[in-house]
């Protein structure tokens, strides 16, 4: 008996340099969808940020008295009951100190 | 564990944020956001937080992907009790963030301003109107004059009316009670460059208590302050036991006796106060716009852009320039103080009208301590800080960015951008 020679031929990759050229393509298309889907998603991270921001700076835009020391309210409360600024009503009221918290506080 | 808090006084919420183990995924992304480090626990193991690091601003509350952190402190059925109770008369004092916010959990887009409609629906509830943008401009007046005796001291040698020392330059603003605490639990050093003015939180309360009571006509034990702020951070601030000055000046005056009150009773965040008008059926985005009905709710621009990064000095920088000149400044807004950069610095050059000098002033604005602050701090604390005067807010983009806000399903928070496109939502 003749012993049957084993030989295994496999096919040439059919592959022309258009075909690899367009499923590359596609690949590196999927590959770059998350990519621009995160970056769209840090992108509006800091968008209701803003928007709140720009509230805030309207308000102060439409505000018929755009300054502090011109408040007649305040200046009213200094009239009529708190003296001055750091006064000495201001200093038992308005103001206040600060303690060290690194040494262990009985609690 | 369970080793009792040791950076807490008796009286204070040793920590007003907790991780609720059954939610946490231990996915890390609470870690980036936190200023000290509190977040303990491996990647993939439950976190929790430790609460002597721990500045309770809840940044990580509102960031957390899975909503994993809560807050221990509830006062919402504590105000609703007081606001039926007919013989007490509730001053709600809004803070300037929660205006632009609070819409959102009504339905209305974010950012939109609506003032005159969450009056209207505070009234509805039964509160009285305390805007804490009076506090805010107060603040400016006491912080302001502070800032420039401190700069006069430093730059002529000016003293005090009564001979006394100002404090050392740089000044830090002190508004936000998640950076005083980050202060006092790491930098004490610091300490004397804080600002020794109230945030205008607690002015408000020890207002309220004391010249309030003329105003609503109403004994200060029969008057219940309620904090409404964008910051889990003041609930722990109010809880604060040097905070019951007005009690003291009542008790001192003969006006009040018996059991202590503090200056502000109850903190409501943003979050909480929707629930709170939930509960009673109020539907804030129906409201007709209304106005603040006593002087408490007059404010000024300077006092409402308190709530955004760059506003508070924004708000010193407009006072301390008529302070000094004479002469208001022009244009009034002031362009470096705004915007998200981490952080801003500006010069000033302004002409003191009582010495008839030029003064250069140095500005600086930082927010996002987590990413921003500790090169700062090295500098101040080598003595090298080319630094005046330096606003610091906790959270990324100022109050309006808060731990107490309503929470936007973005930023870290990924499982809320995608959620809305699950086929089962």
């Amino acid at each position: 008996m003749e012993k049957q020679s084993l030989s295994y031929i496999e096919n040439q990759p059919a592959l022309s340099r258009r075909e690899f050229i367009t499923i590359g393509g596609i690949v590196v298309a999927f590959l770059a969808l998350p990519v621009v889907w995160i970056r769209t998603i840090v992108a509006s991270n800091n968008d209701y940020i803003r928007a709140r921001t720009k509230g805030l700076y309207q308000d102060d835009a439409r505000a018929a008295v755009r300054v502090s020391h011109a408040n007649k309210s305040v200046a009213r409360y200094y009239r009529e009951f708190g003296g001055e600024p750091l006064g000495h009503l201001s200093h038992e009221l308005l103001h206040t100190s600060y303690i060290n918290r690194t040494k262990g506080l009985v609690s | 564990m369970n080793v009792a808090p040791q950076t807490y006084r008796k009286g204070e919420i040793p920590g007003v944020i907790a991780i609720r183990a059954s939610d946490c995924k231990g996915c890390d992304a609470c870690k980036r956001h936190c200023p000290t480090g509190a977040i303990q626990g491996a990647f993939g193991a439950t976190h929790s937080i430790d609460v002597d690091a721990c500045l309770s601003c809840g940044q990580c509350l509102i960031n957390c992907p899975f909503g994993a952190p809560y807050e221990t402190a509830d006062s919402v059925e504590n105000v609703l009790a007081r606001l039926r109770d007919r013989t007490v008369t509730v001053a709600g004092i809004i803070a300037p963030a929660v205006r632009v916010a609070i819409g959102e959990d009504f339905g209305l887009p974010a950012g939109t301003l609506a003032t005159g409609k969450l009056y209207s629906a505070m009234k509805k509830a039964g509160f009285e109107i305390f805007d804490n943008n009076f506090a805010a401009d107060l603040t400016i007046m006491e912080e302001g004059s502070e800032f420039i005796a401190r700069a006069r001291q430093a730059v002529f040698g000016e003293k005090g009316a009564h001979g006394e020392a100002a404090g050392p330059l740089p000044q830090f603003t002190s508004c936000c009670p998640a950076w005083v605490r980050f202060v006092e639990t790491k930098y004490p050093a610091l300490i004397p460059h804080l600002s020794s003015a109230k945030s205008p939180q607690q002015m408000a309360g020890a207002v309220a208590k004391t010249y309030g009571t003329k105003v609503w006509n109403k004994p200060a034990d029969r008057l219940y302050t309620v904090g409404i702020m964008p910051c889990t951070a003041k609930k722990l601030e109010a809880s604060r036991p040097e905070f019951n000055q007005a009690f003291l000046y009542n008790r001192r005056n003969n006006a009040a006796a018996g059991v202590a009150y503090p200056d502000v009773d109850a903190v409501l965040t943003t979050r909480d106060l929707s629930r709170l008008f939930k509960k009673l059926n109020i539907d804030l985005a129906a409201q007709k716009d209304s106005a603040g009905d006593t002087l408490l709710a007059d404010y000024t621009g300077a006092g409402t852009i308190f709530g955004n990064t760059g506003g508070v000095m924004e708000a010193a920088v407009r006072t301390a320039c008529a302070v000094i000149t004479g002469k208001e400044l022009t244009p009034l807004d002031f362009r470096p103080a705004r915007g998200l950069k981490g952080v801003k610095s500006a010069s000033v050059t302004l002409h003191d009208a009582k010495y008839s000098k030029d003064v250069t002033l140095h500005l600086a604005v930082v927010h996002n301590i987590a990413q921003n602050i500790d090169p700062l701090l090295r500098d101040v604390l080598a003595g090298t800080s080319p630094y005046h005067f330096i606003e610091v807010m906790n959270c990324p983009g100022g109050c309006v960015n808060g731990g107490g806000q309503p929470v936007y399903g973005n930023g870290s928070s990924w499982l809320g951008a995608i959620r809305p496109w699950f086929a089962w939502n």
